[in-house]
């Protein structure tokens, strides 16, 4: 378990441990096999963009790698998930609520906790051990680093769900954040937003290269060109989801060696 | 939907977190170990005193010996009566608000909202008003008539709701593709609705004779205390609940016999809301598979 | 006949139908205002109040005093909410937090069957079994104490099964986001779920009240039956319920109007309960939209 720091709640400077390597990893749901044999490298502090066809295991993958899964009964994780120094992700015995600490979450649907925003911040950094006095502080931070600071500081005891779909994603992103992740992983954040918000939001994630692992699940290929680094392209093989292409964004994008991946990407761009 | 039994939480580390497991299964387990015990209680009382005869006995001594032969009858005929006055009226009532009027109209906000006020009376003020309407003001007398007049008011609540609620339930589109048939609405509630909606009807139905067996205070002063064979409705007829009541509190040494009765109670009650539940989930099962 | 005058026989029909349901409380008021009127008449209404004891069918000094009762009527349900709120929202938090899912359907089953146990199987229970307990405790044994714990446990699954679907309707999309967060159970339930799941939980806990006020066979058995002011848990009470239960069957003329004005007192009480649960049902829906 990583004790909590009083210097790390909000996007450190500079990356330490933060990239993952995923070997043979496959999720079943009871009987159905949503992703069977998945090698990754997700490198540290770069953005990762995972793309493909919906229902072939990507929001399952993202799950995974932070213990969702644990939550959906009979789900069972496969294969091996480690971090950049070496930990396995999949070990039962490891305390998970300090690993979800570690890598954070987006969800495709804003989920702000129906209270002020100030306790949207305070509820989990007082969970992590923050003290009470310095909340604000991590708070004003983060909502900054997402762009909100401005829109919220005369607010910030009103309901987070005021806020427009656009805000509420970035007040998630900036509630992610305040936990100081080494990685955070965006399940579609953009897909439940109108143009001009997605376009913010992606903007923020872009940020946060170079200091954090980002790991993003889009639709938007146009998207994962723009902000992405790597890309890997996921496919239905033999009834489950696997990792057909992956590599460079533009090499991918250039010129996918798998035929299905090829027409997918042809297709998008097109 | 996605069930969140958390897996993960069950390896905590917290104390805060074992201490909360810790208080609610206490919590939990003493509530099941009280009612256990209720019921252990019950069929350790009652079991040595149970037999065909007694099922089926003529009442003597006041009930400390014989059977429940009579009492069982009267009650089957309280339940059968009470049934058929409630039901007319509460289907009724449920596809006029659901197929007649809009919903949220006057009307129907008013005819709702004393549907829901009669569920809140308690079932001694039943009691009380069965007797001085049904009893002294119609000359019903203490009559199997009376008791089920009344346990028919005080169940109609129950039926009527979960009626209306298995008719909203059906698909929207069932209506429209009737009257675009040219099916008159007499044809499309009874040939249509009515059957379509008939499992979650029986649900309430089942729930209705289970909370109108179980029902005491209501009968009390209404279908009587004989415990002769009844043989017509106009006949007074003791439930069997208030028959447990009469042997506990004013007869002595009665409570041998009172243990059965309510064994026997129990038993149906289980038996009506078991056929209840499995009922809706049938329902349940039939209505999200289509 | 023409399809539309069938149509309009059929809307009639049940039209008559649902006045009739609709009238069933209005017929049952009538009759509790007509019975109680010859009391409300005679100026009775402040005695209730006033009168020190409760012996309405004296001839030579009746005496109208109600509110021990109604005091009854409080404390055993405030006792049997202690018990059984505490213990059903613990149990619930319990079920849906720590259970693993197939031990949490055993024990929503055998909730369910016992929230069908009939009260007057509880009321027989507590004469056989509880009150003798008490009785070695503290003599007499039929007393607030008894009724308190008879109701507070036949309340008790109901509260509990309330309690589990309210927490059960938190939307999962809250709880993941509890779970990204690596926030623990406490934080989950005491910060997430709980406050989400408040409405619900006490709408549940204010049905379970107007049920204990109105309860009559559970308590009527093991109260004691003293028209008094109880002085501790272990002296004897008397609810309205049980008065009425008690009384009905010999009462005449004016005292039997006081059993309806007592009748009266309970259906308004319940009534404003249920009343009120619908009025913040209906304001929280309207917020919510």
């Amino acid at each position: 378990m990583i004790p909590p720091s009083s210097s790390d709640h909000g996007p450190v400077s500079s990356c330490s441990c933060g990239g993952l390597t995923l070997t043979g990893v496959s999720v079943h749901y009871r009987d159905f096999t949503a992703l069977r044999d998945v090698n990754l490298t997700i490198p540290d502090c770069g953005i990762t963009a995972l793309v493909g066809p919906s229902g072939c295991g990507k929001s399952s993958l993202l799950n995974a790698i932070n213990r969702l899964t644990d939550l959906i009964p009979g789900c069972r994780v496969g294969g091996s998930l480690r971090d950049g120094v070496g930990t396995e992700l999949t070990d039962p015995t490891l305390d998970v609520l300090a690993l979800r600490r570690r890598i954070g979450m987006v969800f495709q649907k804003p989920n702000p906790f129906p209270h002020s925003i100030r306790r949207n911040f305070e509820i989990p950094l007082r969970e992590h051990g923050l003290p009470r006095a310095r909340v604000r502080e991590v708070m004003e931070k983060n909502l900054r680093e997402v762009g909100l600071w401005d829109e919220v500081s005369s607010r910030l005891d009103e309901s987070a769900l005021k806020l427009s779909g656009g805000q509420q994603q970035r007040l998630c992103i900036a509630r992610a954040l305040a936990l100081g992740p080494e990685v955070i992983l965006f399940d579609e954040p953009c897909s439940a937003l109108d143009p001009i918000s997605s376009a913010v939001v992606e903007e923020h994630i872009a940020a946060l290269r170079g200091r954090v692992t980002v790991v993003i699940v889009t639709h938007n290929l146009a998207q994962a060109r723009r902000i992405a680094d790597r890309v890997g392209v996921f496919w239905i093989r033999d009834g489950a989801g696997t990792i057909v292409e992956e590599g460079e964004v533009e090499t991918v994008f250039g010129g996918a060696k798998d035929a299905d991946a090829w027409r997918y990407l042809a297709g998008g761009a097109g | 939907m996605v069930s969140l039994f958390p897996a993960s939480f069950t390896r905590t580390r917290r104390p805060g977190d074992i201490l909360l497991g810790i208080a609610g299964g206490l919590a939990s387990a003493v509530t099941l170990l009280a009612l256990g015990c209720i019921l252990w209680d019950l069929v350790r009382l009652g079991l040595p005193h149970l037999s065909w005869s007694f099922l089926t006995g003529e009442v003597t001594e006041n009930g400390r010996s014989g059977g429940i032969g009579p009492i069982l009858i009267s009650t089957l005929m309280i339940l059968g009566f009470a049934l058929a006055f409630v039901i007319p009226p509460a289907l009724g009532c449920a596809i006029w608000l659901s197929e007649m009027v809009r919903q949220g109209s006057g009307a129907a906000r008013i005819i709702t909202g004393s549907v829901d006020l009669l569920a809140s009376v308690p079932s001694i003020v039943f009691g009380l008003f069965g007797m001085s309407f049904f009893c002294q003001t119609l000359g019903l007398g203490f009559s199997i008539l009376s008791g089920s007049l009344t346990l028919a008011c005080m169940i109609l609540p129950l039926l009527v709701r979960t009626t209306l609620s298995a008719l909203q339930s059906l698909p929207a589109d069932l209506r429209p593709t009737a009257s675009a048939l040219g099916l008159s609405g007499a044809t499309m509630i009874g040939k249509i609705l009515l059957p379509a909606a008939l499992p979650g009807i029986l649900v309430g139905i089942t729930l209705g004779v289970g909370r109108a067996l179980a029902e005491t205070a209501a009968l009390i002063f209404t279908s009587g205390y004989a415990t002769r064979w009844p043989e017509s409705p106009s006949d007074s007829g003791r439930a069997l609940s208030v028959h447990i009541y009469d042997l506990a509190m004013n007869i002595p040494n009665g409570s041998g016999a009172a243990s059965a009765s309510a064994l026997v109670l129990l038993v149906l009650i289980v038996l009506i809301n078991t056929t209840a539940a499995s009922l809706a989930a049938r329902w349940h099962r039939r209505h999200s598979a289509s | 006949m023409s399809r539309s005058r069938s149509d309009i026989l059929l809307r009639s029909g049940l039209g008559t139908l649902a006045g009739l349901s609709g009238s069933v409380v209005l017929l049952i008021l009538f009759f509790l205002v007509a019975g109680a009127m010859p009391a409300l008449r005679d100026g009775v209404l402040p005695r209730l109040f006033l009168d020190e004891f409760w012996q309405p069918g004296s001839q030579r000094d009746p005496q109208y005093a109600l509110l021990p009762m109604l005091a009854g009527s409080i404390l055993v349900t405030v006792l049997a909410i202690l018990i059984a709120a505490p213990l059903g929202i613990a149990g619930a938090i319990f079920h849906r937090f720590y259970l693993p899912p197939r031990f949490a359907a055993w024990n929503e089953h055998a909730l369910e069957l016992l929230a069908g146990v009939p009260s007057v199987v509880f009321g027989f229970w507590g004469l056989t079994v509880l009150v003798p307990l008490i009785n070695r405790l503290h003599p007499p044994g039929q007393s607030l104490l008894a009724a308190g714990i008879v109701l507070g446990l036949m309340i008790l699954p109901t509260v509990a099964l309330t309690s589990q679907a309210a927490l059960r309707a938190v939307p999962g999309s809250q709880l993941f986001a509890a779970a990204g967060l690596g926030l623990g159970r406490v934080a989950t339930v005491f910060h997430i779920a709980l406050p989400a799941a408040r409405p619900g939980i006490v709408a549940g806990v204010i049905l379970a009240v107007a049920r204990a006020v109105g309860e009559t066979m559970a308590v009527v058995m093991v109260c004691g039956n003293i028209a008094k002011y109880p002085q501790s848990v272990f002296d004897s009470v008397r609810p309205v319920t049980a008065t009425i239960a008690l009384e009905m069957g010999y009462a005449t003329s004016s005292h039997k109007a006081l059993l309806f004005t007592a009748a009266l007192f309970l259906v308004l009480l319940s009534g404003a309960l249920v009343g009120w649960l619908a009025f913040r049902k209906g304001k929280n829906e309207a917020a919510v939209n």
